[in-house]
């Protein structure tokens, strides 16, 4: 917790400026501050001593000089309210004690004397304080014991549950890392193994790269908001596309709008899409194919397009039934209807069309 | 005259890629792999486009783009992303980059876009047009201020042509209009993409990611 800034300030002073700095780094007005500080000379001078305490911290920094004359006044302000003297030398011996057992910020050092030393003379204070009280003794005593040991334990204890934590966190670390380092052992370092050893042909490395890269994503970015494969169309659409340009070594583009879950009908145009992007990656001569998929409240749209060599229709022998079979019929089975866009030389691009059933 | 271009990239093997794709398509006037590097070497250099990788090891594209803005607004951001989530591609668009485009396009196109981002035009690839088809959905009406959070139907159109995979001239021989109106369509979506307040937009980007 930080303190409020404090610095004497020769503005306003009236001895060394030390009130009219408090007043300021407060914010309160100097006149009550004076006042606390005369109230506190009367008890037994202590205010005094309390004025030189902070005038010293301020002026030389002095820890040890300052920390006396702070005690010396705690002791005269104790005798002043009216405590006995055996009452007062013990409670100035805990004190003692303690501020040596957690000197440097509250850290218990169990390997240095000092810390040892500061807890035999807070000892040593607790017992003339609760010794000179007689009577009272024997009720004072268990809450007293208890509030000591809970006093000097405590930041022991504290510490202990944070080390305690960060060993969690680093173990956590560890099977996590672990736990990657076998991910990529399985999927990245197989494929750099098998680009090697197809080195000499490109079509094929390139496949492997671009299949990989897909993988990593999928598991990096976990961006297929309905999860896995079967799950969701565009999830689906993106593994048709993978085995596509695995199987024929092009380049599918996916791009989308909107995703929806997998039901018979649109699992029927996945189908589609993926005879669609098969025939432009084995017929159309183009490296890469580009497909979007739309999904709107009441139908779902697949674009599959390639800048390729494109065709005649009426010049397709009527035995090449892909396109009419799988790509037409097949979603006009499930309520839909394709088209297709093509001529010699223009490419071509196929439009699948699925109006969605109202849920 | 050709377009003097810096290179904002942390990897070092892409860098060269792209170099040797651009070729002498473009000058390339300066190289930098970090925020820190790239920030005074583009208000040094002060050239018409900056090719920007939305990640860099000490921070992210908009940074490089807020830094540079209020000194050198004549600069042009392309930023250029190879798997990024849609969150930071959105920041750099909002910072004011003037395009995004995923790092397998070919450098014939590289080229083309960095033409068309230092004339003031926007480049959107196919998978953003899909995105921010999707932010701005039809017929979902949000409230705020509809100039900057509709797209109009021509937009959405030009958006959807982009997203299947076709160029601004096939865009333009499509629809019969000219390519300056494809350009001025994407630009003034660009410029929706910038200023909407459609809380869609973030809520979809903090979904959903760009790949």
């Amino acid at each position: 917790m930080p303190l409020p800034a404090f610095a004497p300030r020769a503005e306003g002073r009236v001895i060394a400026g030390v009130c009219a700095g408090i007043a300021q780094a407060l914010d309160v007005d100097v006149t009550l501050v004076r006042l606390v500080f005369a109230l506190l000379a009367l008890a037994g001078g202590a205010g005094i001593l309390l004025y030189l305490a902070l005038w010293a911290y301020a002026t030389w920094k002095a820890k040890w000089l300052w920390a006396a004359l702070v005690l010396a006044a705690g002791v005269l302000l104790l005798h002043a309210v009216g405590l006995s003297e055996r009452a007062v030398a013990g409670i100035a011996l805990v004190a003692v004690g303690l501020a040596f057992a957690w000197r440097d910020g509250g850290k218990f050092r169990l390997d240095t004397p000092l810390s040892y030393g500061g807890l035999a003379v807070a000892a040593a204070g607790a017992v003339l304080l609760l010794g000179g009280e007689g009577g009272t003794t024997a009720l004072l005593a268990p809450g007293a014991v208890a509030g000591a040991l809970l006093l000097i334990a405590g930041p022991w204890l504290w510490r202990l549950a944070l080390e305690r934590d960060a060993e969690r966190a680093a173990r956590i670390r560890t099977e996590e890392r672990s736990e990657v380092a076998a991910r990529v052992h399985d999927s990245v370092l197989q494929t750099l193994a098998l680009i090697q050893r197809h080195s000499s042909e490109p079509r094929r490395v390139a496949a492997l790269a671009r299949r990989q890269e897909r993988e990593l994503r999928g598991w990096l970015y976990e961006d297929r908001p309905l999860g896995d494969d079967e799950a969701s169309l565009v999830a689906a659409l993106s593994a048709a596309a993978a085995d596509v340009e695995e199987l024929h070594g092009v380049r599918v583009e996916l791009a989308s709008a909107g995703d929806c879950a997998i039901d018979d009908e649109s699992g029927a145009l996945v189908l589609a899409a993926r005879e669609a992007m098969t025939n432009a990656a084995k017929f159309s001569g183009a490296d890469e194919i580009d497909v979007y998929a739309e999904v709107s409240g009441d139908a779902i749209s697949v674009f599959v397009r390639d800048r390729g060599s494109g065709f005649d229709r009426s010049a397709v022998p009527t035995d090449r039934r892909g396109l009419t079979e799988s790509i037409e019929r097949r979603l006009e089975r499930a309520g839909g209807r394709a088209a297709v866009l093509t001529a010699p030389g223009e490419g071509t691009e196929v439009e699948l069309h699925l109006p969605r059933r109202q849920a | 005259m050709k377009r003097r271009v810096v290179l904002v990239d942390d990897h070092s093997l892409f860098l060269a890629g792209v170099r040797a794709e651009l070729g002498d398509a473009v000058e390339i006037v300066g190289e930098a792999g970090s925020v820190t590097d790239a920030v005074p070497l583009i208000k040094e250099l002060d050239p018409d486009v900056v090719l920007l990788d939305v990640h860099l090891a000490d921070g992210t594209g908009d940074t490089i783009i807020n830094a540079v803005s209020p000194e050198r607004p004549g600069v042009r951001f392309l930023a250029l992303s190879v798997s990024d989530a849609a969150e930071d591609v959105i920041s750099v668009i909002r910072a004011g980059a003037r395009g995004y485009v995923t790092k397998t396009i070919s450098g014939d196109e590289l080229a083309a876009a960095i033409d068309r981002v230092a004339a003031g035009d926007a480049v959107f690839s196919p998978r953003l047009a899909g995105f921010v088809l999707d932010a701005f959905r039809a017929g979902e009406h949000v409230g705020g201020d509809a100039e900057v959070d509709e797209l109009t139907p021509r937009e959405r159109e030009v958006l959807q042509l982009i997203a299947r995979g076709y160029m601004y001239k096939e865009i333009a021989a499509r629809l019969s209009i000219s390519v300056k109106t494809v350009e001025s369509h994407v630009s003034s979506v660009l410029r929706k993409l910038q200023l909407s307040t459609r809380h869609e937009l973030t809520r979809w980007a903090t979904q959903h990611r760009l790949v």
